[in-house]
Order: C-alpha cells, then sequence, then structure tokens
C-alpha cells in the first residue's frame, strides 16, 4: 500500500465497511430514479467511509459529487463494485495516485456486466427457483410456502450480496478485474442457466394449462356414434402437453423477438380466455375437469354436459 | 415539501405524476359515495385496508426491511400470506397470493422498468379477491388488472424521485455529508408513502364492496366470464415464464428447457397410467436437483473442452 507522505495511513475499520454494507442493503432503491437510478444511494452508502477518509471540506465536496452520477447495478451481486471503489477511496485518502476518472471507470465499466450477471443469477435463477418451491406450498395449502420462500431467499441475497461486497473490498480493482477476466463468472452463469431453463420447463409443465375443448359425434354406423375428442383423441396419443409447451414458446417468441409488450400479451389473452369461456364453444362439459390440473379445480360446479 | 427551486428540476415528470396521482384520487374519491350509495356494505374494514396499505409501502421501500423488501414482501406469495393473517385465514391467502405470484415467476426488474406490478397485484390483489370470495386460479386475472395500474405508481415515483437527486447535490456543494445521505431516503420516501400508502388502503377499502358485488353479479348472470377467469390463470403463466425465458433461453441453455419439461411431465405422471403425481413443489425441487446436477457436469465438461483448445 502507498503510505502519505506525510502522518499516519487512514486505514477504514472493518466496521466501517460493513456500515456501508447496511446502507446500501436498505437504501440502494430507496431514491430510484429516472435520472440517476441508484446514483444517491451510491452515495448514501460511501457516506460512512467518506467521513472516516477524507477531513478537508473540498476533498468531501469532492467525493460527494463523485459518487452521485448515474449508476445502477443489480443490487446483491454489483456489491464488488462498491467494495472495490471502497478499497480505492481508502488507497486514494493515503496518497495513492487515483483520480476521478479511474474510480469512475470501474464504477460505470463494472455495473453493466455486475448488472447483467446478477440479474440472471438473483433475479433470473434463484427467485424463480425458491418462488416455484414456495408456490408449490402454498398452492397446495401449506402457507408455510411463503415462509419458508421469505427465509430461503432473504437469507441467500444477504449472505451473497455480504459475501460479494466483502470481495470486492479485500481483492479491490484488480482483483476484482481479475475475477471477470478468469471466466469463473461465465462458468457460473452457464452453470445458472442450465439450471433455471430446467426449472422453467417444470413450471411450464406445471401452471400453463391449455385443454382444447373441440369435438364432435361421429357416426359409426348402425345408429352408433362416437365422441370424436380432438384434445383426448388426437394431441395427447402425439405428445400430452405438447399444447403448454408449444403456447409457452409462441409467447417466448412474441415477447423476445417480435418485441410485443407483456401489457398487450396480458390483454389479449385474458380476451382469448374469455372467448373460450364463451357458452357456444365452451359447453362440452370438459372445460371444468380437464383444462387444468388439481390445483385449479373450479370451486364452482360446472354446467352438465350436453347430451350425446 | 417541493420548494420552487426543485420544481424546476425536471418540471415535466413533476407535472405528469401529479396530474396522474391527482386523477387516481379523483377517482377513488368519487367512486365512494357511488358505492355507498347502492347500499354495499364495505367487505374489508378500515384497519385491514390500512395494513395492506402499509404492506404494500413497506415492499417498495427496501428501507425498513433491506432484501425482505424487493425479494420478500414484493412477491405475491408472501404478500399473500400477510393479506391471509390480516383477513383472519392465512391459507386462503397464501393460495391467491402463490396462484397470482404465478404470472410473476419470472418477473425482472432491469434496467429501471418494470413490465407489471407485482407487489400492488399480491397486496391490493389478494385483498380483493378475499373479499370477493374468488377462488385462487381466478384471482390471477384479478391480480393482473390490478397489477397493470401499479406500474403508474411505479413511473410516478421514478419521475418524480429525480428531483431528490438534485437537493442531495445540492448538498454535496455544502459538503454536507449527512444531508447527502437524508436527500437519498427522507422526502422521497414520504413522497412513496403517500403514492403507495393511499391509493392502495382506498383501493382495498373501497374496491373490496365493488368487486365483491361484481363477482356475485357475474355468477348469476355471466358465470362464463369467472370460468374464462379460470382458463386465463391456465394461459397467464406462460407470460411470466416467457418474460424470465427472454433472459436465460439461449445459447447452450435452450435444450435445457426440454429436457426440463419432459422430465417434470414424466415425474408427474402423465405418461404412465396409474402414478400418482406428487405436489407441484416436488416436482419443481426434483427438477432443481437434477438441473443442478445437469449443470455442474455441463460446467466442468464445457470448461475442460476449452482450456484443451487453449492450450492446443
Amino acid at each position: 500500500m502507498t503510505l502519505p507522505e506525510t502522518g499516519t495511513p487512514k486505514k477504514l475499520e472493518r466496521s466501517d465497511v460493513q456500515r456501508a454494507f447496511w446502507l446500501w442493503t436498505f437504501f440502494s432503491h430507496a431514491n430510484y430514479n429516472y435520472e440517476r437510478l441508484q446514483g444517491t444511494a451510491f452515495a448514501q452508502a460511501m457516506t460512512p467511509i467518506i467521513r472516516k477518509l477524507y477531513k478537508d471540506p473540498d476533498e468531501i465536496k469532492a467525493a460527494l459529487k463523485r459518487h452521485l452520477v448515474f449508476f445502477n447495478t443489480e443490487p446483491n451481486v454489483g456489491g464488488v463494485i462498491h467494495g472495490a471503489v471502497i478499497a480505492m477511496e481508502e488507497q486514494r485518502a493515503n496518497g495513492a495516485d487515483i483520480d476521478d476518472d479511474a474510480i469512475n471507470s470501474v464504477k460505470s465499466g463494472l455495473m453493466g456486466p455486475m448488472a447483467g450477471i446478477g440479474d440472471s443469477i438473483t433475479q433470473g435463477t434463484i427467485t424463480p427457483i425458491l418462488l416455484s418451491i414456495g408456490i408449490g406450498l402454498a398452492a397446495a395449502g401449506n402457507p408455510l410456502g411463503s415462509v419458508l420462500y421469505f427465509v430461503l431467499e432473504v437469507g441467500i441475497m444477504l449472505s451473497l450480496a455480504y459475501f460479494m461486497w466483502m470481495q470486492g473490498y479485500d481483492r479491490g480493482r484488480e482483483g476484482v478485474t481479475t475475477l471477470l477476466r478468469s471466466g469463473l463468472l461465465d462458468r457460473v452463469l452457464t452453470g445458472a442457466s442450465v439450471l433455471g431453463n430446467m426449472v422453467m420447463g417444470a413450471l411450464t409443465f406445471q401452471f400453463v394449462n391449455i385443454y382444447l375443448t373441440l369435438s364432435w359425434h361421429i357416426d359409426v354406423g348402425g345408429g352408433q356414434s362416437k365422441l370424436f375428442d380432438v384434445q383426448q383423441d388426437l394431441l395427447n396419443s402425439i405428445m400430452p402437453g405438447l399444447l403448454p409447451l408449444g403456447f409457452t414458446l409462441l409467447t417466448w417468441w412474441l415477447l423476445a423477438r417480435r418485441r410485443v409488450s407483456p401489457i398487450w400479451l396480458l390483454v389479449v389473452y385474458i380476451v382469448i380466455a374469455m372467448v373460450a369461456a364463451f357458452p357456444i364453444f365452451g359447453n362440452h362439459g370438459s372445460p371444468c375437469d380437464s383444462i387444468l390440473n388439481p390445483f385449479f379445480q373450479p370451486a364452482a360446479g360446472c354446467p352438465p354436459p350436453p347430451p350425446a | 415539501m417541493l420548494n420552487t427551486q426543485r420544481m424546476t428540476a425536471s418540471p415535466l415528470a413533476i407535472r405528469v405524476a401529479f396530474l396522474v396521482m391527482t386523477a387516481l384520487f379523483g377517482v377513488l374519491l368519487f367512486a365512494g359515495p357511488a358505492l355507498g350509495a347502492d347500499g354495499s356494505s364495505p367487505k374489508a374494514g378500515l384497519v385491514q385496508a390500512v395494513l395492506v396499505g402499509l404492506g404494500y409501502y413497506l415492499s417498495n421501500s427496501p428501507w425498513l426491511a433491506g432484501n425482505g423488501g424487493f425479494f420478500g414482501l414484493y412477491r405475491p406469495l408472501v404478500a399473500g400470506f400477510f393479506v391471509g393473517i390480516i383477513f383472519g385465514d392465512v391459507q386462503k391467502g397464501a393460495e391467491i397470493g402463490a396462484a397470482i405470484n404465478l404470472l410473476y415467476i419470472g418477473f425482472i426488474s432491469a434496467g429501471g422498468s418494470i413490465p407489471a406490478d407485482p407487489s400492488v397485484a399480491g397486496w391490493v390483489g389478494t385483498a380483493l379477491a378475499m373479499a370477493g370470495g374468488l377462488d385462487a386460479a381466478s384471482a390471477i386475472t384479478l391480480g393482473t388488472a390490478v397489477g397493470l395500474l401499479g406500474t403508474i405508481i411505479f413511473f410516478s415515483r421514478m419521475s418524480v424521485d429525480a428531483a431528490f437527486a438534485h437537493r442531495a447535490d445540492a448538498a454535496a456543494d455544502k459538503g454536507d455529508i449527512g444531508g447527502v445521505a437524508r436527500a437519498n431516503w427522507v422526502l422521497p420516501q414520504i413522497f412513496l408513502f403517500i403514492i403507495s400508502f393511499f391509493p392502495a388502503t382506498l383501493a382495498v377499502y373501497l374496491g373490496a364492496g365493488v368487486v365483491s358485488d361484481g363477482i356475485t353479479w357475474l355468477g348469476t348472470n355471466a358465470p362464463w366470464v369467472l370460468r374464462g377467469f379460470q382458463i386465463a390463470g391456465g394461459l397467464l403463466p406462460a407470460i411470466g415464464i416467457a418474460l424470465n425465458m427472454r433472459f436465460i433461453f439461449r445459447g447452450s441453455g435452450i435444450p435445457f428447457y426440454f429436457i426440463g419439461y419432459v422430465f417434470a411431465m414424466l415425474i408427474g405422471g402423465k405418461f404412465f397410467a396409474g402414478v400418482t403425481a406428487p405436489s407441484i413443489g416436488t416436482i419443481v425441487v426434483t427438477t432443481a436437483i437434477v438441473g443442478a446436477a445437469l449443470a455442474w457436469i455441463f460446467v466442468v465438461l464445457s470448461g475442460n473442452r476449452s482450456n484443451d483448445s487453449r492450450e492446443a
């Protein structure tokens, strides 16, 4: 470490770094806005550090302004940036040659990649997996599913955030850059993508339910007729669950490739559902017992099937 | 509390936000007497409505809950649990919250935008569904509608909060460390409380009777609408899942989506007659364990290959 020419080195206590971590954890989105996003929250998280490291009013002003600029990242995994910046501020206060540009470039250079990696891991993988476990339990009538989700999710996020924050501080700028170049995060991301896709597949099976009620009577001769059900007799013989899979892939294609707004899709799907429920299409009796898995069984009784 | 100097900071945003909020309040205030006139008794007490409003505010604001805000209270699964406690039926609340959460299972807030507001769907949607006696599948559609309205609150907040960033600038100019910290949370949180607590509380207090009466009316006059709600309950989760797939359904991950689907079908008893389907949670957890194992294998194998090619 570069020592200042005069006086003792300004050293941060572990507790200062932790204090900054808690400020970030609790206030990262307190003033979320279109102009700076998490900019002011970054500055608030740095206040204990600035207070400890700088005594000269001009240095304090410069440090505050330095951290009030636009900033946005994933708040848990992205804490590695804050950790590294705290380490840089400490070196700078001790006379190391670190200018505003160096600090800004670490912040603006890392916030994008860390947001991408972080969102994929936290919101993209961990959260849906834990949610589906909790939903599975709660939907089956066990409210402990909500509690389990809450405890696991918050516990994992908090540990991950603290770990990343301290890693950033301990390794500093060089360490974080090395970590990013090592390909470790790519591998974590690849693994998370495999796991996330598996879980999305299971969720599609579990929660997307489409059932065609199209059917008609076929004359089989001798005054006898047989009911031909498109779902039972055609689609299920190819592969059960073909429709939900195709429907989800279509939705993905519309959202990701055609850039259709999800709000439009919501409206359109609700209209489709209403049309499907309208009596001229839906009076075969089967919607009530077959569209939906046990969880979706309607509470009210269904109209009787029409006479054959 | 906005002085003129800060009003000029982003006047358009503030004007838009205040217009929207005034309109929202106006609608709710005028709706109140109109609802009282047809003699419908409120299905939610004031205390219950206030508690739901508080919960909604807290879910948007991490300052009390830390990670438990956005990652916890913000999710309908958790919100439903608390609304269930507030309305005296935890099991029902958690069931409805879980159903509403299906739509938002792939919810990702990235780059300061949200496709919908899961939290208001969870807090207000569950409360209204419970007051209206809706079953879980039908509650999804109701929650969706409420969730769309919630984005207005998010956008107002994102626009107006820019003004407080300029207050932080002013504090920084004076070298006021505490002032910068306070600028980040005191006024923004008061503003957030106003735009989230009051609409949610009023929506539950005044809306519960309307929703309840509406459902009763539909049940006798147009039961097919309620059937439509249930069918929508099977379609809408596709949007939630696809929103998540937008981020992960790419490259080498694609085949694993299909593996996961077919694996869940296998253990879900869709292929073999007489196999009892395990509970929803079991299917997902089992798939996740197999997925973790496959992920490990996949990363190790592909990692070795790239190392080899680098050495060669």
